[in-house]
């Protein structure tokens, strides 16, 4: 079995930005972000994860499960060992993701979990390399990200770091869409959006006036998000190898309503819908503007800069949590003698 | 099906006030710190460099229906809601010709006339003031909002959770503004504020809360735009929390023992007004020339209000008495 290593990482401002003040979306307190990673210890521990490697924060939560490891009886059971990823600045960045998820891939991790939102998935996406991800909800869009109990994930991620359900099925790839300004590149793992906005400002978009262009690498009928634009008028599922693109403008003859982020749903006109072929380039017809990754105002663009969006095959795999737990009631792994 | 609210870009001349503003702020700052340092001022100082996104995105969404009430951090919050940087500087310098003719200083500093309620010694002194004019503003239905400016000492002090409940129970238009630049005089919020997350505690009072790059003037600018809006619709209180840090000590003096790092990294990464020049030169919406010409403005604006305060007569012993009680 070797080293069964898992990595969390947890954003501490997931679940936080102006999208609580325009649309209702849903708090995530920090000491619930805990409480999952306490849950998720259970489960590891109960299928014989042995390490686990945890970001460290200045938002409270790595600070709240240290406590919680002192506090913890004999009676209580078992946790693995945590090794808190701690002795690097912390920017409270994204930086500070990306610098987690890398220390986890060089220590031998072998499934990373990550907590948070779209923003939070994307991040991870882009330094996990070939190790499988985990991403669980902890923040506002979650069209990436599943909404699970911590539990199961808990199980499910010890399963596949324990090599006890083998990795054919266990995982899959995901798809990626990249965002290319100059030699600036982002990616995204659900959508591309192009606002004509100047600035970045607070992130979140939530007015689709704005709104010229649209790339999905998946667009369900029952997506939260820039997504579901696309979800009900050309739907796209997660395994298929194309993704989606479109124009969208208030004239257009088709109109949609979409759920753009929680809270919301507007009225979209969208014309000009086009697959996207995996490795085909699509220039940006915007002179200036903002590119959304996942719902977030992210790379800004200036006139004669010439942005492109790309869709990619060689995305992250992703732990399927519900194929993990078929394959072990299969085998009957977590069936024990009385 | 919700309505969305078409947000107006800022036009080349607000984005040159904004400017004018935060570089008001900082040199204003930069100037009282070196002033200080010969002992002529009385008094403590509390200075506000590298918050000033803060105080200017957020006042740039208000006017002059809208009062804010400040800190013992409080320049920035005065510069911003348009108080005389001339009679700000007197006043530090306890002269007759101050703000509050000379008997405040910098912790006091008031001004009714531009909305300005006050600096305040009072840690969450600033919080219950605002659920009055809030209430006022409310009942005469002016339209005004509110905005009371707190750091994360003032998050935990009862007073400040009382008005987040009262605001919230009454639906006041109010706009509570945590400014959590990292320590409370030389605790540190991450290990003082239980929730963590100062906006988290919104939550528990049934308002939005908010958590904001206290360093990016767009992003602050954004999210009070939208929190004034609410206010101002009936929508009721909304909690941000601006994450930054604060260039100076606790006051001047503090020797910062515990913090390092911090300063130089934000200086030189995270600057409010760098990354707002950078960002309208590139976009094209202004030119250096234009920017330059500010400082310069600014520049001088300073050295006369500081030379016109040491000029300036301190108060006799007959303005003792004055001003001191009121008659309603």
């Amino acid at each position: 079995m070797g080293d069964a290593i898992v990595g969390v990482v947890a954003n501490p401002l997931s679940g936080r930005d102006i999208r609580r003040l325009v649309t209702q979306a849903s708090v995530f307190p920090t000491a619930e972000k805990a409480n999952m990673i306490q849950r998720m210890l259970t489960a590891l521990d109960a299928v014989g994860v042995q390490r686990v490697l945890l970001s460290a924060d200045l938002g409270g939560i790595s600070a709240s499960v240290f406590r919680a490891i002192g506090r913890r009886r004999s009676q209580d059971g078992r946790w693995p060992e945590v090794e808190f990823l701690d002795g690097q600045p912390i920017r409270q960045t994204a930086q500070d993701t990306v610098d987690a998820v890398r220390r986890m891939v060089t220590a031998g991790a072998r499934v990373i979990v990550c907590l948070g939102g779209d923003g939070t998935a994307r991040v991870t996406a882009s330094a996990v390399g070939d190790v499988p991800m985990l991403a669980l909800s902890t923040g506002t869009n979650n069209t990436f990200p599943v909404v699970r109990e911590a539990t199961i994930a808990g199980l499910a991620a010890g399963l596949v770091a324990t090599g006890m359900v083998p990795d054919g099925g266990a995982a899959t790839r995901a798809k990626l869409l990249e965002a290319r300004v100059g030699d600036r590149v982002e990616t995204a793992l659900v959508d591309v959006a192009v606002s004509t906005e100047r600035h970045v400002g607070a992130r979140a978009v939530w007015d689709p006036a704005k709104l010229t262009e649209l790339f999905c690498a998946f667009a369900e009928p029952d997506a939260i998000g820039l997504s579901s634009i696309l979800g009900q008028v050309s739907p796209v599922a997660r395994h298929e190898s194309h993704g989606v693109t479109a124009r969208i403008t208030a004239e257009a003859a088709l109109q949609v309503l979409a759920p753009i982020a929680p809270g919301l749903v507007v009225r979209v006109g969208v014309r000009a819908i086009e697959p996207m072929r995996p490795g085909s380039v699509h220039p940006i017809d915007a002179r200036a503007g903002v590119i959304v990754v996942d719902g977030e105002r992210e790379l800004t663009f200036e006139p004669g800069e010439q942005p492109t969006v790309r869709l990619r095959a060689d995305g992250p795999w992703c732990v399927d949590v519900p194929a993990v737990l078929a394959a072990s009631a299969r085998l009957g792994l977590l069936r024990r003698a009385r | 099906m919700t309505d969305t609210v078409e947000r107006r870009a800022l036009t080349p001349g607000q984005l040159l006030s904004v400017y004018r503003a935060m570089r008001s702020i900082r040199e204003f700052e930069e100037r009282v710190h070196a002033e200080f340092a010969t002992g002529e001022i009385p008094g403590f100082v509390h200075l506000y460099a590298g918050e000033e996104a803060s105080a200017v995105g957020v006042c740039s969404n208000l006017d002059d229906r809208d009062t804010i009430a400040s800190t013992h951090r409080g320049h920035g919050h005065c510069i911003a809601k348009g108080v005389d940087v001339s009679e700000m500087m007197a006043e530090i310098y306890g002269r007759r010709t101050g703000s509050c003719h000379g008997k405040g200083g910098s912790m006091h500093i008031a001004d009714l006339s531009k909305g300005m309620l006050g600096a305040n010694g009072i840690v969450g002194g600033g919080p219950p003031l605002i659920c009055g004019t809030a209430l006022a503003a409310k009942i005469k239905g002016t339209g005004g909002v509110s905005v009371a400016f707190f750091g994360d000492g003032a998050s935990n002090q009862g007073t400040t959770l009382e008005s987040l409940n009262l605001a919230s129970v009454w639906n006041l238009p109010a706009i509570f503004i945590a400014e959590n630049n990292g320590y409370a005089e030389a605790t540190s919020s991450t290990w003082s504020v239980a929730s963590d997350n100062i906006a988290d505690r919104a939550a528990g009072f049934g308002m939005p809360g908010v958590i904001v790059d206290g360093f990016d003037f767009f992003a602050v600018y954004e999210t009070a735009s939208e929190a004034v809006s609410r206010a101002r619709e009936g929508g009721g209180p909304t909690l941000i929390e601006m994450k930054f840090t604060r260039y100076f000590g606790h006051f001047e003096g503090d020797q910062q023992t515990y913090r390092a790092g911090e300063v130089e990294h934000a200086r030189a990464e995270l600057d409010c007004l760098k990354r707002f020049a950078a960002r309208v030169i590139e976009t094209g919406e202004l030119a250096r020339s234009d920017l330059d010409a500010v400082d310069a403005e600014v520049a001088t604006m300073i050295d006369k209000a500081v030379d016109d305060a040491k000029a300036a007569p301190l108060p006799t012993e007959a303005d003792l008495l004055t001003d001191v009680y009121a008659r309603y």
